[in-house]
């Protein structure tokens, strides 16, 4: 028998105790997995970000908009292939007012060329822009609220109070093409926004996106761009998708720290309990460890029993922390978030690099733990072993 | 009755497992205690911030200041309704304000933030009496100059006193002085000039919102018929002490939802942990349970003890968390509000209650962990124990 089928056998000596460990690692595995989700998800927006594209929006607040004939500029630009525009219209059904979903005013013929994370079918397509009051929605956001084709929606925006309510026909409903799209996006036609709200809002767009022909330059356009501005009535601020996100993210930076620490701090849990467990078992078996040492095993393999066995224990709940991880993630919380909260976690679900890092950890964390009692282990003397009682 | 004297020796002989069961239940209820505090900084931050007796008058159709828009020319229509409170000379006291986001450099992190700026008149005193000025001195009214809310104060770039910072370009504002405002979201805020605010974001011809101070709590109901009856104009009126409950149930349902579910799960890990130790207590105190058994004692009683012990064991454990969480009580939060889409300061609150409920949490967790392992050492046979 090798040492570490020993090891594992010592691993079933007290199958109570083994039992209650693992599932002790099993459950901060998967709090582990749950909290790096957690901030993968967030995160989602900027790690999927297209590096060709480019936002531009007001250069002190987003609240604040663009004269329109902005778009003209950036549109010939060198290196811009193609650009869009678009109004936050803050749109809210009465009938659900708890409900909050993303409502934009787009400019129907190329938004859908500088968002292709988006699909529309083609007939679907010419109907919404055959319908000046009609609308393109999610099907999350669709199935939520019950609306099918051909519905008419009556919305009302705190921003353009200029109806109380805005009638739209659902025409169609856009396909989700990459994770980081939201599903829950209610999109309508600019035009229909700008005929109908006081002359003096007319012609003002809240931000522009482009596709820039090559991603390294998308960041070098977006400077040039804002000197151009810099000279007019207006200054703006440009910055690629990944920018874009990365700046919306820092207002929450707190909270990720706060996870982050609190993910650690579920490791640290683990590690306590785990060394507990071995080293009550290291106690126990001082006896049959000096014996071990007597016919002559060294040190070194005395603390290979130790670690082999924490390792085992470690490795054992971590592959069942990450066996329950996954259909309590993706089929509990994270699908009710998907539905729910689509704006701030479009893509609820667990990363492979994460399972990975979790089993790496825990394998990991099972040698730490171990690490105190294999030491002492090894350096006991025969006498002082053989003597001592348990 | 075991004296308890008995498990305090127990648990301190064995020293290293008593720790490290502790060091685990203590992080448990660190976390827990800990996120319990900032949901409660967030209720009191943003429950401060509203009075009962002040209401205010949003666009239908927006759930805050910053998506609303009131035309300026209705301003004196609503401050003029039944139910205001009138000043010694008869004048409503009330004013629109404009609230906007300004994008500004975060100090010591990289990135920038939104931070809310609300445009105000002289009446904001009327409407916060709370609000004081504790450094600078006030705003000449009609200038550029500003005054910054007590916890954004230096987080900033620009934004501290004597600091400027460009309101749009070539338009410096000169923080002239810093308020507090009773702890409230108003201390995340930076307060400008009404008229200076609504040239610099274009906002001219038009306010956020509208508060009035009511004659009393009680005429808010007239106060909403009024404002509500007309329906051509579209009005959402709130008391200002439920519009920031409502403001403050996403941020707090948050993180009193991440709080809890995170407990949980420790939890059951620390209670895992004292489970391993409280059964590895009993193995190898099985002569001694056979002794106290043959001296006289009752199965109860040893199950009791058992109890106690690992109760006394999640306390510690409690106690050593519950305390330092309470040094979280220095640390400032921020973070984005997701109603006002600013960031908002927010102080970790730590109240009697919430220390006990940890404490309570801690000692249950041991309970739960102590009861298999305790009715395993009440079945102890006192003759097979003894003979070993």
């Amino acid at each position: 028998m090798t040492l570490v089928g020993l090891a594992a056998r010592n691993v079933l000596r007290n199958k109570f105790r083994a039992a209650l460990t693992i599932l002790g690692v099993a459950v901060a595995v998967l709090t582990f997995m749950m909290l790096r989700t957690v901030v993968a998800a967030w995160n989602v927006g900027a790690d999927y970000a297209v590096k060709d594209r480019l936002f531009t929006r007001h250069k002190i607040t987003f609240v604040m908009t663009l004269p329109k004939r902005y778009i003209t500029d950036l549109r010939a630009a060198p290196h811009v292939k193609v650009a869009t525009f678009s109004n936050w219209f803050g749109g809210k059904d009465p009938r659900h007012d708890k409900e909050f979903f993303a409502t934009l005013a787009v400019d129907s013929p190329t938004y859908f060329q500088v968002f292709d994370e988006y699909a529309v079918q083609p007939d679907t397509m010419k109907a919404w822009l055959e319908d000046p009051q009609g609308a393109l929605v999610g099907d999350v956001l669709a199935k939520k609220l019950g609306w099918k084709v051909g519905d008419k929606v009556n919305l009302e925006s705190g921003i353009f109070a200029d109806k109380p309510e805005w009638e739209f026909h659902i025409t169609g409903f856009y396909e989700a093409k990459a994770k980081s799209a939201d599903r829950s996006t209610f999109l309508f036609h600019w035009e229909y926004l700008n005929k109908n709200i006081a002359t003096r809002r007319q012609d003002q767009i809240g931000w522009m996106a482009a596709r820039i022909d090559s991603p390294g330059r998308t960041a070098d356009v977006g400077l040039a761009l804002d000197k151009v501005f810099e000279e007019r009535e207006v200054q703006t601020l440009s910055q690629d998708e990944h920018a874009f996100q990365t700046s919306f993210l820092a207002g929450f930076s707190a909270v990720l720290a706060a996870i982050d620490i609190v993910s650690v701090v579920i490791l640290a849990i683990m590690m306590l309990v785990l060394g507990n467990t071995i080293a009550m078992g290291a106690r126990e078996r001082t006896n049959e460890y000096g014996v071990l040492k007597a016919i002559g095993f060294t040190g070194g393999h005395i603390a290979v029993f130790v670690l082999a066995e924490a390792m085992l224990i470690a490795l054992l709940g971590g592959l069942l922390g990450v066996a329950l991880a996954y259909p309590f993630v993706e089929k509990g919380i994270g699908r009710w978030l998907e539905e729910n909260m689509g704006g701030f976690f479009p893509y609820f679900r667990i990363d492979t690099s994460v399972t990975v890092l979790a089993l790496l950890l825990s394998l990991a964390l099972g040698a730490a733990a171990a690490a105190i009692p294999a030491i002492r282990a090894s350096r006991l003397r025969v006498v002082d072993a053989l003597r001592r009682v348990a | 009755m075991i004296p308890l004297q008995y498990n305090v020796r127990s648990l301190a002989v064995r020293k290293t497992t008593t720790v490290a069961t502790a060091l685990g239940i203590g992080l448990v209820v660190f976390v827990l205690s800990s996120s319990m505090m900032l949901a409660a900084g967030i209720k009191k931050t943003l429950g401060v911030s509203g009075r009962p007796d002040t209401a205010i008058v949003l666009r239908k159709g927006s759930d805050a200041e910053l998506g609303s828009t009131i035309d300026a020319a209705e301003v004196n229509r609503i401050l003029g309704a039944p139910g205001v409170l009138r000043d010694a000379r008869d004048k409503p006291v009330g004013a629109g304000e404009v609230v906007v986001v300004g994008a500004m450099e975060k100090l010591g992190a990289n990135g920038v933030t939104n931070v809310q700026l609300r445009g105000v008149t002289d009446a904001v005193k009327d409407l916060r009496p709370e609000m004081r000025i504790v450094e600078g001195r006030p705003a000449r009214p009609g200038s550029d100059e500003v005054l910054v809310g007590k916890r954004i104060k230096g987080r900033f770039k620009g934004v501290d006193l004597g600091q400027s910072f460009d309101l749009r370009k070539n338009r410096p504002a000169q923080v002239v002085g810093v308020f507090e405002a009773g702890g409230s979201s108003y201390e995340s805020e930076i307060w400008v000039d009404l008229d200076a605010l609504r040239a610099a974001y274009a906002r001219e011809g038009g306010v956020s919102s509208v508060r009035v101070r009511l004659a009393s709590a009680a005429s808010f109901d007239t106060f909403k018929a009024a404002m509500e009856g007309d329906k051509a104009y579209g009005y959402l009126t709130l008391r200002e002490s439920d519009y920031f409950e409502k403001q403050s149930e996403g941020t707090s349902l948050f993180i009193n939802a991440m709080g809890t579910l995170v407990s949980v799960f420790f939890a059951i890990g620390a209670m895992i942990g004292a489970m391993i130790t409280m059964y590895a207590a009993v193995a190898n105190r099985q002569r001694e349970i056979g002794t106290l058994r043959a001296l006289g004692f009752s199965r109860t009683s040893i199950l009791v003890s058992f109890l106690l012990e690992s109760v006394l064991l999640a306390l510690l454990g409690g106690a050593v968390g519950a305390g330092a969480s309470l040094a979280m009580g220095l640390v400032k939060f921020s973070m984005l509000n997701f109603a006002s889409w600013s960031e908002i300061v927010f102080a970790f609150e730590p109240t009697p209650r919430i220390i006990l409920t940890a404490l309570a949490f801690a000692g249950t967790m041991g309970l739960f962990g102590g009861f298999f392992p305790a009715v395993r050492a009440a079945r102890v046979s006192p003759i097979m124990a003894m003979r070993g």
